[in-house]
């Protein structure tokens, strides 16, 4: 059965920031170097094919994308300058669009002003509705304890709420994501049990990002990684411990020493990502879109808000600390909000689910392509 | 007979070429006393300056009048020794070569045996020589008109430049205009400048000049004489013919191209938007870019490699195709911004000056390419109810591995190149052949690409083989230097070697005529005789192997030299178990 051919999916992909996808002729310079590229996931050529020919339904249901990690290697060993490694980032972005059912995050990727009013809408939203209720339960002046403005059991609540939504959003996303690349293939069969077998492979990406590391350039791994487990320190905290976090004036040493770590590398990693993408300094920094400006302004924003929101509180002016509260839940919600589910952050789902699914299928494959190795295998299921 | 010749024997070492496998000492010796042979010597280079002093000094000294020279194959350096022989006083055919270096150092490695048949070898040679004569070279003058036949961009370069050096030529043009193909195309590749400017030029420059004689609507129909002194007649279409004297005949009747309903999966002549390549120029030309149904196309396909590259149709490559194809995307993109291009294509052998470039620029421009299995042609059909197209191009792409549906709204057939039908009319008349494929041969692919195995027709452009505008000029400008190389040098020479017709003996059944290979037999009614003309003559002994009645003889070629030949490889055989 032919495939159309659609003309349009590179304009559409350039909205998405892919650039140049139309000088490569296929050389495959870009598959040898990549340290990645394998036997049964061939990239970034084949991603770049499937572009070229508008191929967008091979392109919805390639996990490629998520194998890659922008070491920029491949753009630089391009003879034609056809940016595979950035074709692959904007690929990772169409690919987070079609996975949401919502169509927002299409919207927000194509159109910066869009995401930007997005943000705006919602911080507003959360700023009045904060303030509000706020109000309601107690006085401005009031940080701590009976009467404060904005209490730690609520917040609680409030966190919990909001996370059960953006997971049950992102789930579903997932679900399609799944249905895309595996799902939907009856080429590829994979028994539910090798599903269960697999499924350390989640957790296992999602905290050592172990694939990462394995780039030749090792740093923007470490850089990652940092970033990662200080938000996962900060939402770890903030989840279970904020009544620790947020009562004062005491430091509650315990929580504290993993909050300040967390702090210091989100604000480090941070600005190092936001000074590098100013000044191009490494190949996967040369392209920016909107929305990486967008979520790395965000990070730092909620990351020093929240820092002088502690210090405020720490150093007794509760009436300031309240209304940087307010502040800081304002570049809290949208970012989370906005981003988890339909922009950037998304990825820490699709990533370990594509390591995930790729392993599973790659496993299909080799064991369809040679009936000697799955021998063994089928023989211990009947035994 | 050899008693009363003064033969001298020169056998060359070669450096170790010969020397390595053979005892050319040895050689020597054994044919020292053959009968006629006043010295014999060895010598590291005989066609060094010394070794060809050492023959001249010999003629002088030893009074010699035949000289054989054993060393390397007479392609070599026949013409070297000749000259020396000249130089000396003797005639250049008093000359026989001893191939034993290509024919015996080069092929063999048992020593002993190798030097009993270089010695066999040069054998044959004394025994040859005895017989030689001396020859003289021919003359005749060289008529300075020419005659240029076709008046595409090939043939109007040769008239515009033979006439600039202020020589008359006669431009034969078949149909009603000047231009040829080149007149059918709009934009060329790669600068995309316009085919009417440069066509144009040309026309008017060939047209207002006094010595360009242009006759459209005509043909050549016969061609009598040899170079430098032709009798051409042309014919008119209304059937008038006229007679003209001239020195040189240039061939550059161009191509026709390839019919595309031949390749039924293409659906050209089933489908109205599948069009070929100089249909799509024709709109281009006019401006108007449209489907059948007068829409405006939104996608446009362009399939390569039609009729080319194929073993059922042409397997060569037709040259341009690719670069048109890119150039298509241009001007398809500058005519209709919102159109999608697709380009289908076997391999991009955008090769050449500028092409590299077209085909940067043209993906730049968002072409789709799709590469196709080499004959496995894309198959076009009806595109289904709903579709936002007209047709739909189903290929099998090579790099990708998938099958696909290529939106179409006009499909476009680069067709290639083809050899005319008429060209075995006009390769008899002029004698001149051609390949399997129809195209005209030249004399040497590499190093005389406009000559041709008839002296004085010479050939230039796509009557050759496929080539784009600037090829054809070049070849065009060669062929005008080549006959502009008669021209200056005024005459004819006429090789000494030739076959003759013994009248006495010929009985006229015209065997020869059809077998010679350079069309230098004719055949006199009255006398009912064959005669040969010496000019076209290239003695390649067809002719005398064929006369039943023996009638023909090949001037240095005769039988007596060739049994003398065979009677001295073999004289020492015989006494051999």
């Amino acid at each position: 059965m032919a495939i159309r051919a659609n003309p349009h999916l590179i304009d559409e992909l350039e909205k998405y920031g892919a650039q140049d996808v139309v000088k490569c002729y296929h050389c495959g310079n870009c598959t040898a170097t990549c340290p990645f590229s394998g036997e049964v996931f061939v990239f970034p050529r084949k991603s770049m094919r499937y572009l070229q020919l508008g191929l967008d339904v091979r392109l919805q249901g390639n996990l490629e994308p998520w194998l890659c990690y922008y070491c920029g290697e491949c753009s630089e060993e391009c003879p034609r300058g056809a940016e595979p490694g950035e074709t692959m980032m904007s690929m990772r972005r169409w690919l987070t669009a079609r996975y949401d059912f919502t169509g927002l995050s299409g919207l927000f990727y194509r159109s910066a002003k869009a995401e930007l009013l997005a943000i705006v809408l919602v911080a507003l939203l959360t700023g009045l509705g904060l303030t509000l209720f706020g109000l309601s339960q107690g006085s401005i002046d009031v940080y701590d304890g009976p009467g404060a403005f904005l209490p730690a059991s609520s917040i609680h609540i409030f966190d919990w709420v909001m996370a059960g939504v953006l997971v049950l959003l992102l789930g579903i996303n997932c679900v399609r994501m799944w249905w895309y690349t595996m799902g939907s293939d009856k080429e590829v069969r994979i028994p539910p049990l090798e599903y269960l077998k697999q499924l350390f492979l989640v957790p296992w990406h999602f905290l050592t990002q172990r694939r990462y590391s394995q780039c030749d350039r090792k740093s923007p791994w470490a850089i990652h990684l940092v970033l990662m487990l200080s938000y996962l320190t900060m939402l770890v905290l903030i989840m279970f411990f904020l009544h620790r976090v947020q009562h004062g004036p005491a430091i509650d040493w315990r929580a504290h020493a993993f909050g300040y770590a967390a702090a210091a590398g989100l604000v480090v990693t941070t600005i190092y990502a936001l000074q590098g993408r100013l000044r191009k300094t490494r190949p996967h920094y040369q392209h920016s879109h909107e929305t990486d400006w967008i979520f790395l302004a965000l990070l730092l924003m909620v990351s020093l808000t929240g820092i002088a929101q502690h210090i405020l509180h720490r150093g007794g002016w509760e009436t300031a600390a309240n209304v940087l509260y307010v502040v800081h839940m304002m570049g809290v919600v949208p970012m989370l909000v906005l981003e988890v589910p339909f922009s950037k952050w998304s990825h820490m789902a699709y990533r370990p689910l594509g390591m995930y699914f790729s392993t599973l299928r790659e496993k299909a494959v080799l064991a369809a392509e040679d009936p000697e190795k799955s021998r063994p295998a089928a023989a211990a299921q009947t035994a | 007979m050899n008693d009363e010749c003064r033969i001298g024997v020169y056998i060359c070492n070669c450096g170790t070429n010969i020397a390595k496998v053979i005892d050319a000492g040895l050689v020597r010796d054994r044919v020292a006393d053959l009968p006629g042979v006043a010295c014999a010597r060895t010598y590291e280079y005989m066609c060094s300056n010394p070794g060809q002093e050492m023959i001249a000094q010999d003629i002088r000294e030893h009074k010699l009048d035949r000289i054989v020279v054993a060393a390397c194959s007479p392609r070599m350096h026949e013409l070297t020794f000749g000259n020396a022989l000249e130089d000396a006083g003797l005639n250049r055919h008093m000359l026989e070569m001893a191939n034993i270096r290509e024919q015996c150092s080069w092929v063999h490695d048992d020593g002993a045996r190798a030097t009993a048949k270089a010695a066999d070898l040069t054998h044959a040679a004394i025994r040859r020589v005895a017989r030689h004569e001396p020859l003289e070279k021919q003359e005749a003058p060289y008529t300075p008109a020419t005659m240029v036949l076709g008046g595409g961009i090939a043939g109007l370069t040769v008239a515009v430049e033979l006439a600039d050096a202020g020589q008359h030529v006669h431009l034969i043009e078949r149909e009603s205009r000047l231009g040829g193909n080149v007149g059918r195309v709009d934009l060329t590749a790669p600068y995309l400048d316009s085919a009417r400017d440069i066509l144009a030029e040309k026309i008017i420059l060939a047209e207002s000049n006094p010595r360009i004689d242009v006759q459209l609507r005509s043909t050549l129909t016969d061609l009598q004489g040899f170079v430098g002194n032709f009798q051409a007649t042309v014919t008119h279409q209304d059937g008038a013919a006229q007679q003209l004297d001239v020195g040189s005949v240039v061939v550059c009747t161009g191509y026709r191209e390839f019919d595309a309903s031949r390749i039924e999966r293409l659906g050209y002549g089933k489908h109205l938007d599948v069009i070929t390549s100089f249909e799509l120029e024709q709109r281009l030309r006019a401006g108007k870019l449209e489907t059948a149904d007068g829409r405006v196309p939104r996608y446009v396909s362009i399939v390569h490699c039609v009729g080319s590259r194929h073993a059922k149709y042409h397997t060569y490559c037709s040259r341009v195709c690719c670069m048109t194809a890119l150039k298509y995307g241009h001007e398809i993109k500058s005519a209709l911004p919102d159109a999608m291009v697709t380009d289908l294509y076997v391999d991009m052998l955008s090769f050449g000056k500028g092409g590299e470039d077209l085909y940067r620029r043209t993906s730049e421009l968002k072409t789709m390419f799709l590469m196709y299995e080499k004959e496995d042609y894309p198959v076009v059909r009806a595109a289904e109810k709903g579709d936002d197209c007209g047709l739909l191009v189903q290929v099998e792409e090579k790099l990708s591995g998938e099958t696909i549906d290529v939106p179409a709204d006009l499909v476009v057939l680069m067709v290639g190149m083809q050899a005319r039908s008429d060209g075995a009319d006009v390769a008899r008349t002029v004698g001149i052949s051609q390949d399997r494929h129809g195209w005209f041969i030249e004399s040497h692919p590499k190093l005389a690409p406009v000559s041709t195995a008839t002296e004085g027709v010479f050939i230039a452009g796509c009557c050759q083989s496929p080539k784009d505008i600037p090829d054809s000029v070049a070849q065009a400008r060669a062929s005008a230097a080549m006959v502009l190389g008669h021209i200056a040098r005024g005459k004819v020479v006429v090789d000494a070697r030739y076959a003759q017709v013994d009248a006495d003996l010929c009985s006229g059944c015209r065997m020869c005529n059809e077998l010679c290979p350079y069309t230098a037999i004719g055949y006199d009614p009255e006398e009912g005789r064959s005669d040969i003309q010496s000019a076209l003559c290239k003695a390649c002994g067809t002719c005398v192997a064929a006369c039943p009645s023996g009638a023909i003889t090949a001037r240095h070629f005769t039988d007596e030299q060739i049994l003398e030949q065979i009677e001295g490889v073999l004289a020492w055989r015989s006494s051999q178990p």
